[in-house]
């Protein structure tokens, strides 16, 4: 039996649909993330799971438990949200804590759980801190530790990284991933974070349009992109219309075919290896270890990325180049 | 290196700085100061100085009189009264009053919020006449109820009917200044609250009020001084027949028997000085509860 499981869950207000037929099943322990961009119902799905939002149909339970029209209080269910939601009035410890009074639980008992959860997310000497007075990160480690002080069955994060710098992003992103290991918590965590999915992620489910239009480990959701908007999503993909594939590579396909920018290998301008493309550089982007060429093949526009290794190897506008695409690494999608 | 770098960084400061310094502001602010001074102090002070006895005797004459007075300690305790019991059916009602209006659709919305503008300046003798056409001995509600046997007679004309007046005009006044402050309350602390196991009920006590209480109290100062300060209705309804401080600072100063304006006066720098408790001890207050900002 699955841990988690969610069977046809649809939501649509005033005759908009937010997302419809969505089912998945989670195992215990596992990180999930719905990866999608902005408006296509990914936050509205967590807060119905969380019991925030009604859900118009479908079903959801946890461990064999039919909790669709529970109210959140009773749902043991943990939420981290994108503005972190802290009580302004109450220092970090009555944060944390709050819950825990909820419970009506003894004052040892919360003290002592408070103390291990403040430990837990670093936050030592910050006790008596009103959330005015702390950074991003560390407001954002007091939702998390309040969050998980209560042993919520599942955790959901709702963009919980997406107001804070990208050097605090990633080392927060980690914390986050060391907790839930130590923890065995199954977590969802909502992003438009492409980076953020792929690095924390046993699956990643990808949502377009209010539908899970992908999901699969990171890897084949990156590699094997299911149909053209998971492509553009998810990896800056080169997609070749018919009409383009024909010309740059004499194939004829009824879909796209998707090109990754990482797999097209350059080579100098007078290599004559055959199955090479002549191609011109039209533009040139430094993304630090990474650079990123814009060409055109054939009258095909591409795009490339290499890794940036000496200055030396820089190419410039206009410099001639070949090209050379793998066959194994081109992908036929539907449209 | 260093140096190079704060050659670069002064410049750039020097720039944000305003060419005149503050004194726009201050020449801005000029008006207001004059206004302050010509409509607020003087009159303060005015009032401090005339409080003197007129007969010559000690400063502080006046103020022993009213003070040893049972009848002038009866108009302060009176005033309190209906000052205290008014401020509060105004706040409780207008946070239940927001509360309720911050999730009804935005055309009942403005609809209420317009009612209630209106409705908070809406007060005096045409107010005091609408009540006695309403509520009056022979009131059309008045005999309605006396018809149906559910009262035997009116209480208008008493400190009750006065509080019920008050708060006419002090909950739609208390509707008009907590609305924004209900700004400030994030919809997503209440989800928070409610994901950790928190009713409605707790999330208001321990949360909602709260964060709203710098807001709760500064209107409830500012209901009890109009309240204090409030006298033509109190006059229109009652015709001086309730012993209150406006009322009686008013026949001092315009009565046909006692005319007497060194004693009201001292009545109105008593009453200052009451609201100008009430107002420090709400600081005291609110320095003692969160800095959440």
């Amino acid at each position: 039996m699955s841990f988690v499981e969610v069977s046809g869950f649809a939501k649509s207000y005033g005759g908009n649909t937010v997302f419809e037929d969505i089912n998945f099943v989670l195992a215990r322990g596992e990180f999930v993330t719905l990866l999608g961009p902005s408006g296509c119902g990914k936050s509205t799905l967590l807060r119905c799971l969380a019991g925030l939002v009604s859900l118009d149909a479908g079903q959801f339970r946890v461990e064999g438990e039919d909790i669709t029209y529970a109210v959140p209080q009773k749902r043991g269910i943990g939420m981290v949200f994108q503005s972190y939601a802290l009580f302004p009035n109450m220092t970090v410890s009555q944060n944390i804590a709050f819950g825990l009074k909820m419970q009506k639980l003894a004052a040892k008992v919360v003290a002592s759980k408070v103390a291990e959860a403040i430990e837990l997310v670093e936050l030592g000497g910050k006790e008596r801190a009103y959330p005015a007075a702390l950074s991003g990160g560390q407001r954002q480690r007091v939702a998390l530790a309040r969050s998980l002080v209560v042993e919520p069955r599942i955790l959901l994060l709702d963009e919980p990284l997406s107001a804070l710098d990208a050097r605090i992003r990633r080392s927060l992103r980690q914390q986050i991933l060391d907790i839930q290991r130590r923890l065995d918590l199954t977590t969802i965590f909502v992003t438009h974070d492409q980076e953020e999915a792929l690095t924390l992620s046993d699956r990643i489910f990808v949502m377009d349009r209010g539908r899970i239009v992908q999901q699969g480990s990171a890897e084949t959701v990156y590699t094997r992109p299911a149909n053209e908007a998971v492509a553009r999503f998810m990896g800056n993909y080169n997609l070749l219309g018919p009409q383009e594939s024909r010309l740059l590579l004499g194939l004829d396909i009824d879909g796209h075919l998707a090109i990754r920018p990482e797999v097209i290998r350059l080579f100098a301008a007078d290599d004559v290896t055959p199955g090479l493309i002549p191609a011109t550089v039209m533009h040139s982007q430094l993304l630090g270890n990474v650079v990123r060429y814009q060409v055109e093949a054939k009258g095909v526009a591409l795009q490339i990325d290499c890794l940036n290794r000496r200055a030396a190897d820089l190419l410039s506008d206009g410099n001639r180049v070949m090209l050379h695409i793998a066959p194994e690494d081109l992908q036929e999608i539907a449209p | 290196m260093a140096t190079a770098k704060l050659a670069v960084i002064a410049p750039a400061a020097a720039e944000r700085r305003p060419a005149f310094g503050r004194w726009p502001g201050v020449l801005a602010l000029l008006p207001f100061f004059a206004v302050l001074l010509a409509f607020c102090l003087v009159p303060a002070a005015w009032v401090l100085i005339s409080s003197k006895p007129a007969d010559g005797g000690m400063w502080y004459a006046n103020f022993a009189e009213i003070l040893s007075s049972p009848f002038y300690r009866q108009a302060f305790g009176n005033s309190l009264d209906v000052s205290l019991w008014s401020s509060l059916a105004g706040l409780v009602i207008a946070v239940v009053g927001v509360a309720s209006l911050r999730r009804v659709p935005g055309r009942l919305r403005s609809a209420a919020v317009a009612f209630t503008n209106m409705s908070s300046n809406l007060s005096g003798v045409p107010l005091a006449f609408a009540f006695i056409i309403l509520l009056g001995t022979n009131g059309t509600l008045t005999l309605i109820l006396r018809h149906w046997g559910w009262i035997d007679d009116a209480h208008l004309y008493s400190l009750n009917g006065l509080i019920l007046i008050y708060a006419y005009f002090q909950i739609p006044l208390g509707v008009l200044v907590l609305y924004p402050a209900f700004d400030a309350l994030d919809d997503d602390w209440q989800h928070a609250a409610s994901q950790l196991g928190a009713g409605p009920f707790s999330y208001w006590w321990h949360v909602g009020l709260p964060v709203l209480a710098p807001a709760l109290a500064g209107t409830f100062i500012l209901l009890f001084a109009n309240a204090m300060g409030a006298y033509a209705s109190a006059f229109a309804l009652t015709a001086g027949n309730v012993n209150l401080v406006t009322i009686r600072i008013a026949s001092l100063v315009a009565g046909d028997i006692f005319l007497q304006p060194d004693l009201a006066a001292a009545l109105a720098v008593l009453l200052m000085a009451l609201l100008a408790l009430v107002t420090a001890v709400n600081h005291w207050l609110l320095n003692r509860s969160y800095r959440g900002d």
